[in-house]
């Protein structure tokens, strides 16, 4: 057993923590900054941020340097999500490029993909989209019905993607697309990587439950997409988003914990200032929800132990999945809990509650997007446990 | 960052389910069940707990022992409970460590090679006091000498009367213990008393593990092979995430109890937490795998004939022990909300 990081991790930790330290107005801590903002002026001021973070060389931590990444352990990686919660860090703005569409290049894109696409995406300089659900495709991402049809050195794509987040701010997104007429389920997609900025593609955002609109929905109406411009080989869609989704299988709980158990605590100053925190049962859920935190963070240790040993988690995924988003979920319950009749209120004793809410409403959708509990449920059974289908 | 076990703690692992599954299997264990006059302590398991170092694991090496730690005995600890063994390993262990941590140089070589060999059976209690009746002592009936508390402190008690307590799960055996005085263990200071106790939870927790994922591991196999409606029953959806819950929930329970053992034994800042953690995990997920043992076997699972009782037995009477799982959700909400 040894629980610690090696002197370089530790170093970079202490690198990372300077940075941090000197690249972060105090307060950007506090969240009503962020809603004075606006969603727009928002966006751009951690677009910004992101790209000089890039440029000091703390981006792409475990990317090669070839990559234009840092060449980082995945302990580094661990200490680096740490870091950004514990510095309240903004969130990056194009998760799913550099969580999903960067690893998947480097792994099989062409050498044209790879120069063109992995600098800028460090740099922010283009914002990626990802688009897989459809309004008839959600879960079962084989029935996607975009198609894309081959005119001289393009495709032109018509159909519409839903739930995409980043929409109204993306500037390219890698989509499924149904490119060989007539081809069902898992046979004829392609990965396109398409160009939002033309005529052929309409993108609106959707106003979420929270009121914010961080997805909306893409349209393409004779899009125009160059063949080349597909990732994995052509009708190897279904492949290549295999393969771009296994990237999830990282060691992230590290960071989430760290994000979750100071929530907790959060919380649990709340419930002190509310007099609640001596209510047995309210300690008891709340313990519950620790324990729960808890066991993350030691499964977190463990799938760091297992990607430092090269070892493939596979489907072991799935429950690192429901781990978090069940726990994260429950913590926000819990929260209501300890305010008891007065839990929807904008205010309660001097405090601001609605910073609070837009968590708690956040924490219904954590269940539903990259694979909803019960599709993660399945995996586990039949993938792991071998129960039949 | 490391953090699983080791190829040497994996080995020890199969060493004891190995022997569990050739020379002590569910046939003998439901032999122990049923002849509940017996003492609960067939000789040929006490016999290879001496021979095969699972009794010597945390003894110090100057005392015959191997000087291994508190991961190791969770490991063995959890094998035993996913075969429901029965026997006094756990009982002879805690004396052994109460005699390690807080007896005289001559009480650790006058006992220590004794349990460590299997020369001697141990029991340890927190609950009473000596002199005065010490109630439901596991194995306290064929122990040769009793840790217990006594004044501020502890003792060891040989010689107590013992009055079988009987218990439905069938897998061990208590007894209430009349003790005399004994002598003073003369380093059991509160501290040391917290730690054996955070020890023997560590180590219950691990049992209750090593039952939850043998419970669940048997239940898949079963519905596979079970048909109803002319498909096997583990094709229900309503089976298949209840046992994937159950699979995570087991699976961050085992987590829990190797963190635990290891903050224990390198004196981690969060070790308390780790503990209760550890417990308040098992305890839940052991009666939730083990109740959805019976439940997915259907009929058969409610029958003395088939084994899901003796795993859910174990479970009930673990989950209550050395704190249950609101206990130590109390400890937990102590250790983390302000005052
Ligand atoms: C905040 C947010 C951001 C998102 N961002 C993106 C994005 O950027 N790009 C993108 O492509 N998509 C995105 N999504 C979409 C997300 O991937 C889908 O919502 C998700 O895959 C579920 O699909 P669905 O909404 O069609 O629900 P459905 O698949 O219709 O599911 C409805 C219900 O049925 C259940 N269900 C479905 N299949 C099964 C089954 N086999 N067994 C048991 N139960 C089942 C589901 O769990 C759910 O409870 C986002 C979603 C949210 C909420």
């Amino acid at each position: 057993m040894d629980l610690t990081y090696t002197a370089a991790e530790e170093e970079f930790r202490d690198e990372l923590r300077a940075w941090l330290r000197a690249n972060i107005p105090e307060e950007w801590g506090r969240p009503e900054f962020w809603e004075s903002l606006g969603d727009e002026e928002s966006f751009r001021v951690r677009r910004d941020w992101e790209r000089d973070k890039a440029e000091a060389g703390f981006a792409g931590i475990a990317w090669p340097t070839e990559y234009g990444g840092r060449g980082g352990t995945p302990g580094m990686k661990a200490i680096y999500d740490e870091e950004m919660v514990r510095a309240n860090a903004p969130r990056t703005v194009n998760a799913l490029g550099l969580t999903f569409l960067a690893p998947t290049v480097m792994a099989i894109g062409t050498d044209a993909q790879k120069k063109e696409i992995i600098g800028p995406l460090l740099r922010n300089e283009v914002i990626w989209c990802q688009g897989f659900s459809e309004p008839g495709a959600g879960s079962d991402l084989a029935a996607i019905s975009t198609r894309g049809v081959r005119d001289g050195d393009d495709f032109v794509v018509s159909g519409q993607k839903v739930w995409t987040t980043n929409a109204v701010h993306g500037d390219k997104i890698f989509a499924m697309v149904r490119t060989e007429p007539g081809s069902q389920r898992h046979r004829g997609i392609s990965m396109l990587l398409i160009d939002m900025h033309q005529p052929g593609v309409d993108a609106r955002p959707l106003k979420q439950m929270s009121g914010a609109s961080e997805f909306g929905e893409v349209f393409f109406d004779d899009a125009h997409v160059p063949v080349t411009e597909c990732l994995g080989e052509i009708g190897e869609g279904w492949r290549t988003a295999m393969l771009l989704l296994s990237f999830e299988r990282g060691a992230s709980g590290i960071g989430q914990y760290t994000e979750f158990r100071r929530q907790y605590d959060e919380i649990a100053a709340v419930a002190k200032r509310l007099g609640r925190h001596r209510d047995p049962v309210v300690r008891g859920k709340l313990a519950r929800v620790l324990t729960e935190l808890e066991c993350l963070r030691l499964h977190a240790m463990h799938v760091l132990t297992e990607v430092e040993q090269g070892r493939d988690l596979g489907f072991e995924a799935s429950m690192t999945k429901l781990q978090w988003s069940e726990t994260f979920q429950d913590l926000w319950e819990v929260f209501d809990d300890v305010l008891g009749e007065d839990a929807t209120l904008d205010a309660v004793d001097g405090l601001d509650l609605r910073p609070w809410h837009a968590q708690s409403m956040w924490s219904r959708s954590v269940t539903i997007w990259g694979g909803s509990s019960q599709v993660q449920r399945n995996v586990t059974a039949e993938r792991v446990l071998g129960l039949p289908r | 960052m490391f953090f699983a076990l080791t190829d040497d703690q994996r080995e020890f692992d199969s060493a004891v389910r190995g022997y569990l599954a050739e020379r002590f299997d569910l046939d003998a264990v439901r032999g122990v069940v049923e002849d509940s006059g017996s003492d609960g302590h067939p000789a040929s398991l006490w016999k290879a707990a001496g021979e095969q170092g699972w009794l010597a694991a945390l003894v110090p090496e100057e005392h015959d022992g191997l000087g291994l730690g508190l991961v190791e005995a969770q490991v063995i600890a959890r094998a035993l409970g996913a075969g429901v063994a029965p026997g006094p390993w756990r009982a002879t262990v805690l004396a052994a460590e109460a005699v390690r941590l807080a007896g005289s140089d001559e009480q650790q070589a006058a006992w220590l090679p004794r349990f460590a060999a299997g020369g001697a059976v141990g029991a340890f209690t927190l609950r009473g006091s000596a002199p005065g009746v010490l109630p439901a002592v596991e194995y306290g009936g064929v122990a040769d000498v009793v840790v217990a508390r006594s004044g501020h402190g502890l003792a060891l008690v040989e010689g107590a009367t013992a009055t079988p307590r009987g218990s439905y799960d069938g897998t061990a055996r208590l007894a209430d213990l009349d003790a005399g005085a004994g002598t003073a263990l003369p380093g059991a200071t509160a501290e040391v008393v917290e730690e054996l106790a955070a020890r023997a939870t560590v180590l219950v927790a691990a049992d209750l593990v090593g039952v939850a994922r043998e419970a669940i591991t048997r239940t898949v196999a079963y519905d596979r092979d079970r048909e109803q409606f002319g498909v096997p029953v583990g094709s229900f959806q309503a089976i298949k995430h209840a046992l994937a819950d159950l699979h995570v929930g087991v699976t961050m329970a085992e987590h829990a109890a190797l963190y635990a053992a290891h903050a224990v034994d390198a004196r981690l800042e969060d070790a308390p937490l780790a503990v209760s953690v550890a417990k308040a995990k098992a305890s839940d997920v052991a009666v939730q795998a083990t109740g959805a043992m019976i439940q997915y076997h259907g009929g058969i699972g409610y029958t003395w004939e088939h084994e899901a009782h003796f795993f859910y037995k174990r479970a009930k009477r673990l989950a209550g022990q050395w704190g249950d799982a609101d206990s130590h959700r109390e400890r937990i909400a102590a250790l983390t909300l302000p005052e």
